[in-house]
């Protein structure tokens, strides 16, 4: 029983300091992320292709653009969620789409299985709050 | 000095025919499409249906936001293309996309309609050149 209570008391503490910390944009609650192309399990042959990337009710707005329920895409290649109260790190497996771009293409895929999942990024490149990120979805590239 | 009138009379009659589109220039590499639905699509009468933006090598960038390569997407449905050295009208049959959207419901009565799609830049004009989509007929029935 005590031990609940302090579990409880922990949570408590912690969701309360992270909204403190937390100065993140807001997002709309029905907003939805998600890969239009292409469907999870899809085999893709020479390790080319288009992502297409789908939004619902919010807009996509080039990096740097403050306003209201927008963000632009990231697009994490065979990795996990970043953590969702920084910024998102820029790298080889976190793509970012600053100019507003919502088709990305992937070239060179090695053979085997990637993941990929999209995340939307607020004008500072940090998750909206709440986070708005896709199913992560897997595809196979097939021996070339 | 005469040649030079004349030169310039000529440049003045000439200019109006260069302007034909926009000042904001977008990228050759441009492509704008219709995702869904395809050209000759037969769709239920009564059940709105999504139409899906399709962009490659360019951006989406809400009104008013002046950015490199980047626009919003207008939806032109049952209507040809309009002037491309003017706004884009606002009307039922021009839907403006200016908060940056890249996907919208439909639902049109029965009958054959067309849709097609055309960028704006952050003044609704296209750009230079025009950037818009192949028109496909679909059907509600």
């Amino acid at each position: 029983m005590l031990i609940r209570v302090l579990a409880i008391m922990t949570m408590l503490n912690v969701s309360a300091m992270t909204a403190v910390w937390a100065e993140q944009t807001p997002a709309p609650k029905n907003a939805r992320l998600y890969i239009i192309w292409p469907p999870d399990g899809a085999v893709i042959k020479g390790g080319k292709l288009w992502v297409r990337m789908g939004l619902r009710n919010a807009g996509v707005a080039p990096k740097g653009v403050e306003m209201a329920n927008v963000g632009h895409h990231h697009l994490l290649l065979d990795t996990d969620l970043p953590p969702l109260d920084e910024e998102i790190p820029s790298d080889r497996n976190h793509l970012h789409f600053g100019g507003g771009q919502t088709e990305a293409r992937l070239e060179d895929l090695s053979p085997g299985e990637h993941t990929i999942q999209l995340l939307l990024g607020d004008d500072n490149h940090v998750p909206h709050d709440p986070p708005i990120y896709s199913d992560k979805i897997t595809i196979t590239v097939p021996p070339y | 000095m005469v040649r030079q009138i004349i030169a310039s009379l000529v440049a003045i009659m000439i200019f109006p025919l260069i302007v034909t589109a926009g000042d904001t220039p977008a990228p050759k590499s441009a492509y704008l499409y219709i995702g869904w639905p395809n050209d000759g699509e037969v769709i239920r009468s009564g059940h709105p249906f999504r139409v899906w933006f399709g962009l490659r090598n360019m951006g989406v960038a809400p009104k008013g936001v002046d950015r490199h390569a980047a626009g919003h997407h207008h939806l032109l449905i049952d209507t040809p293309l309009p002037p491309f050295d003017e706004e884009i009208p606002s009307d039922r049959n021009h839907i403006h996309f200016g908060a940056g959207q890249t996907e919208t419901m439909l639902e049109l009565p029965p009958g054959e309609h067309t849709l097609q799609l055309l960028m704006g830049d952050a003044e609704h004009m296209p750009h230079n050149p025009p950037i818009y989509s192949k028109q496909i007929t679909i059907t509600v029935k």
